[in-house]
C-alpha cells in the first residue's frame, strides 16, 4: 500500500494527472498511509529526473516540461511545510535573472522552477537585471551559483560585464556562473568567462547539482 | 530581366527567376532611421516630461494609425533604398494607458490583451516590448473580450486601410508583403502568460477551445483585411518553436490549432494568393505539418535554433518555398563582408536550385546592421543569377 501511494505520486506526475498526484500527496499528509514526507519528496524528485530525461531525449516537449513542473510545485508546496527540519537539506542557493535589456523570461522561469523542485533554494532576480543587482544578490545571498539568462545578441555583452564586475569586487572565486538562452553557446560561455553553459533547464540543473556535491 | 514582382512570384511557384530575390524584414524605426539618415523621434523622452506627457499620450492615441503608417512607409523607403525586392508590413492596434508598473507611468495595451513597455535605445529610438498578458484568469479573459468588442472591428478596418495604402503607394517600387505578426497560438498564450495557458490546456480544455475559436475568427478577419491590398502573397505566423524544438508536442498543436491553420490556408487560397508562414525556433518536427496545413512557404528558419536550409530542403523538397535563415545573432550584426558573402553563397547553394528560395535575414531587431544588409544584397546580385553556379 505504501509503495502504491508513492507509485501514484510518481506516475501521476509522469502522466500529467494533476488531480491524482495531489490526491496522493494529500493522503500522505493526512497520514492515511504510513509513508514519510521525506519518501514522498524523494518520489517527486525521482519523477522529475525522468521528466528531465524525457525532455532532453526529445520525447517530451516544452509544454509537458512546464506542466509537470507546475504539478511538482503544487505538490511540493503541500509537502514541504511538513518536512522535519533537517530531513532534507537545501542543495544550495542559486540566484537567477535575465540580463539588462532582455525581457524574455520563459526559460529563466522554467529553470528556476525545475531547479527548485530538485531541492535548490532559487532566488529570482527578474528580467532586465542591471549588473549591480546581480552583484548585490551575490553579496547578500552568497549563492552557490549565479545564473544569467540571455536570448538576445544585443544584450549578450551584459554577461561579460557582470562577470568582470564580479572579479573587480573580489567575488568571482566565491560563486559559479552558469548561463543559458537562445543567443548563447558553449563557446560564448568560455569567451565570457562563465563556468558553464546550459542548452536547457534540465542540463542546467544537472550542472548545479554537480557543483552542489563538489 | 524580371522586375521584383515577377521575380518573387516566379520563385513562389518553384520556378527559376532571373536571380534569387531578396526580402527585407525592416520594421524597427531604429533600422529605417539609420538607413534613411533620419534623426530618431525620441518619443519616450517626451513622455517622461511631466508637462508633455498627457498631450503626447493623447496625440499617440488619436493618430495611432498614422504613426504606424509612417513607420512602415519609412521601412519600405529604407528597403527600396537598399535594393530589396520585397519587405514585410504590419498593422497592430495599441493604446497608450496609465500603468504604474512601469517607470514611465505609461504602457501600451494591445488589442490581443497584451501589455508592452516603451523604452528608448541608445540612439533615442522607441523600442516596444511585450511584458505580460492582461488576462491571467478565465474571468479576466471574458471581460477583456466584452470590453473590447468595438475595437476588434477597428483593428480590421484599420488593417485593411493600412495595407491598402502602403500597397497603393509602393507597389510600383517594391512588393509590400502584409504580415499578421500576431498568430493564434501567440494571441492565445500571450494574453494570459505561457504557464497559465499551459495549465489551462490541461485543466480547462473547454475554455482553451473558446479562446482558440475566438482568436481564429479574429485572425481570419484580420488576414482577410490584409488581403484587401491586392498583393499576391501574405505572411502569417506563430512562434511555434524554441531553441531545441516545438513549444508543444506536434500532435497537441495539431489538436488545438490544426483546423485553424487549415482554415487560414483555405481562406488565402480562395483568393488565389500564397501564404508564407513565420515561425521562430527549431521547427523540423513541424515541417510536414506545415505542408499538410496548406502553407505555401516558410520564413525565418532560425540558425541559432539549429535550422539549416539544406536540411529543410532535403526534408520538404519543393513542397514549401523557403525564405530567410541568415543569422542575426552575429552575421548581420557584426560579421565581416567575406562572412556575409560566404553565408549568401551557402544559402543559395543549399536552397535556390529550381526556384523556391528567397534570401533574407532570419529575423529583425534593432541591432541588425544596414551595411551588412547591403553586403547581403550585393552578394545575392553577384551569386544569385540563374542558372545557379555557386
Ligand atoms: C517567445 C519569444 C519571444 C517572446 C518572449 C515572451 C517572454 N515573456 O519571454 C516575445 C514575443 C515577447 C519576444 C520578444 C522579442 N524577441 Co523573442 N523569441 C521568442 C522565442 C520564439 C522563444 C523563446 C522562449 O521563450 N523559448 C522557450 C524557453 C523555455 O526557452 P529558452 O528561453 O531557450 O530557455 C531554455 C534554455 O535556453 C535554458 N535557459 C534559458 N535561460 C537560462 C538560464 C540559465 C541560468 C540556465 C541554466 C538555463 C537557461 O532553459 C530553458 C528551458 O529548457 C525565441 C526563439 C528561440 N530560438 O528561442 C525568440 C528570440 C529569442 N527573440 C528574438 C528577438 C529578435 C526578439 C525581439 C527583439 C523581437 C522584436 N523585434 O521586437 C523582442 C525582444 C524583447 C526583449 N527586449 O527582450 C530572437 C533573438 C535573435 C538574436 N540573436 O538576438 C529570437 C532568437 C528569435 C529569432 N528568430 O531569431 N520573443
Amino acid at each position: 500500500m505504501a509503495n502504491g501511494i508513492l507509485e501514484q505520486l510518481k506516475n501521476g506526475l509522469l502522466e500529467l494527472d494533476r488531480d491524482s498526484t495531489v490526491e496522493a500527496a494529500n493522503s500522505i499528509i493526512r497520514g492515511d498511509i504510513s509513508v514519510s514526507v521525506k519518501e514522498a519528496v524523494d518520489a517527486v524528485s525521482d519523477a522529475l529526473q525522468i521528466v528531465g530525461k524525457r525532455f532532453q531525449d526529445g520525447d517530451w516537449f516544452l509544454a509537458e516540461l512546464v506542466y509537470s513542473g507546475e504539478i511538482a510545485k503544487e505538490v511540493m508546496n503541500l509537502l514541504s511545510p511538513l518536512l522535519e527540519a533537517g530531513a532534507t537539506e537545501s542543495a544550495g542557493t542559486v540566484a537567477v535573472g535575465t540580463v539588462a535589456g532582455d525581457l524574455h523570461d520563459l526559460g529563466k522561469n522554467i529553470f528556476i522552477n525545475y531547479a527548485k523542485s530538485a531541492g535548490f533554494n532559487m532566488i529570482d532576480l527578474g528580467i532586465d537585471v542591471p549588473t549591480q543587482k546581480f552583484i548585490d544578490a551575490v553579496r547578500e545571498h552568497k549563492p552557490l551559483a549565479l545564473g544569467m539568462s540571455c536570448l538576445l545578441t544585443s544584450t549578450d555583452p551584459e554577461i561579460g560585464k557582470v562577470i568582470e564586475e564580479l572579479g573587480r569586487q573580489n567575488l568571482r572565486d566565491k560563486v559559479k556562473v552558469i548561463i543559458g538562452g537562445a543567443a548563447l553557446t558553449e563557446q560564448f560561455a568560455q569567451a565570457a568567462g562563465a563556468d558553464a553553459f546550459a542548452p536547457d533547464a534540465v542540463t542546467g540543473t544537472d550542472i548545479i547539482k554537480q557543483w552542489s556535491v563538489a | 530581366m524580371m522586375d521584383f514582382r515577377q521575380r518573387i512570384l516566379t520563385t513562389l511557384n518553384h520556378e527559376e527567376p532571373d536571380r534569387v530575390p531578396v526580402m527585407g524584414l525592416i520594421a524597427e524605426p531604429a533600422t529605417s532611421d539609420r538607413i534613411l539618415g533620419k534623426p530618431p523621434a525620441d518619443v519616450v523622452s517626451m513622455l517622461r516630461n511631466p508637462e508633455l506627457k498627457g498631450e503626447i499620450r493623447d496625440i499617440m492615441n488619436s493618430t495611432w494609425s498614422d504613426i504606424l503608417y509612417g513607420n512602415f512607409s519609412d521601412a519600405l523607403e529604407a528597403a527600396i533604398k537598399l535594393g530589396f525586392d520585397a519587405n514585410w508590413t504590419i498593422y497592430t492596434l495599441m493604446q497608450v494607458v496609465e500603468d504604474p508598473e512601469f517607470q514611465l507611468g505609461l504602457a501600451l495595451h494591445d488589442i490581443w490583451g497584451r501589455v508592452w513597455e516603451m523604452r528608448t535605445d541608445a540612439d533615442g529610438n522607441i523600442v516596444v516590448n511585450y511584458i505580460r498578458g492582461l488576462c491571467p484568469t478565465e474571468e479576466d479573459w471574458h471581460a477583456w473580450v466584452e470590453r473590447n468588442r468595438p475595437r476588434f472591428d477597428e483593428l480590421i478596418k484599420n488593417a485593411a486601410d493600412h495595407h491598402t495604402k502602403l500597397a497603393d503607394n509602393y507597389s510600383d517600387r517594391i512588393l509590400p508583403i502584409g504580415y499578421t505578426s500576431t498568430g493564434i497560438f501567440e494571441s492565445s498564450w500571450q494574453s494570459m502568460g505561457f504557464v497559465n495557458f499551459i495549465k489551462f490546456v490541461y485543466q480547462k480544455p473547454d475554455f482553451v477551445r473558446k479562446v482558440i475559436d475566438f482568436q481564429t475568427d479574429l485572425y481570419m478577419k484580420y488576414l482577410d483585411a490584409i488581403m484587401k491590398s491586392e498583393v499576391d502573397v501574405v505572411l502569417g505566423g506563430d512562434d511555434l518553436g524554441q531553441k531545441t524544438g516545438p513549444m508543444m508536442r506536434p500532435d497537441l498543436i495539431e489538436k488545438l490549432y490544426g483546423d485553424s491553420y487549415r482554415r487560414i490556408s483555405e481562406l488565402v487560397h480562395k483568393q488565389n494568393k500564397k501564404l508564407i508562414w513565420h515561425s521562430c525556433g527549431n521547427i523540423y518536427a513541424l515541417l510536414d505539418k506545415f505542408v499538410e496545413w496548406g502553407f505555401d512557404g516558410i520564413i525565418t528558419m532560425e540558425p541559432t535554433a539549429g535550422m539549416e536550409l539544406g536540411k529543410v530542403r532535403e526534408q520538404v523538397g519543393h513542397k514549401l518555398v523557403l525564405i530567410g535563415n541568415l543569422d542575426v545573432s552575429y552575421l548581420l550584426v557584426r560579421g565581416t563582408q567575406q562572412e556575409v558573402e560566404d553565408a549568401v553563397k551557402k544559402a543559395i547553394r543549399d536552397a535556390a536550385k529550381g526556384g523556391g528560395y528567397i534570401l533574407s535575414a532570419s529575423h529583425s531587431h534593432s541591432r541588425v546592421d544596414p551595411t551588412r544588409l547591403e553586403w547581403m544584397i550585393e552578394a545575392a546580385h553577384k551569386y544569385g543569377k540563374y542558372p545557379i553556379s555557386v
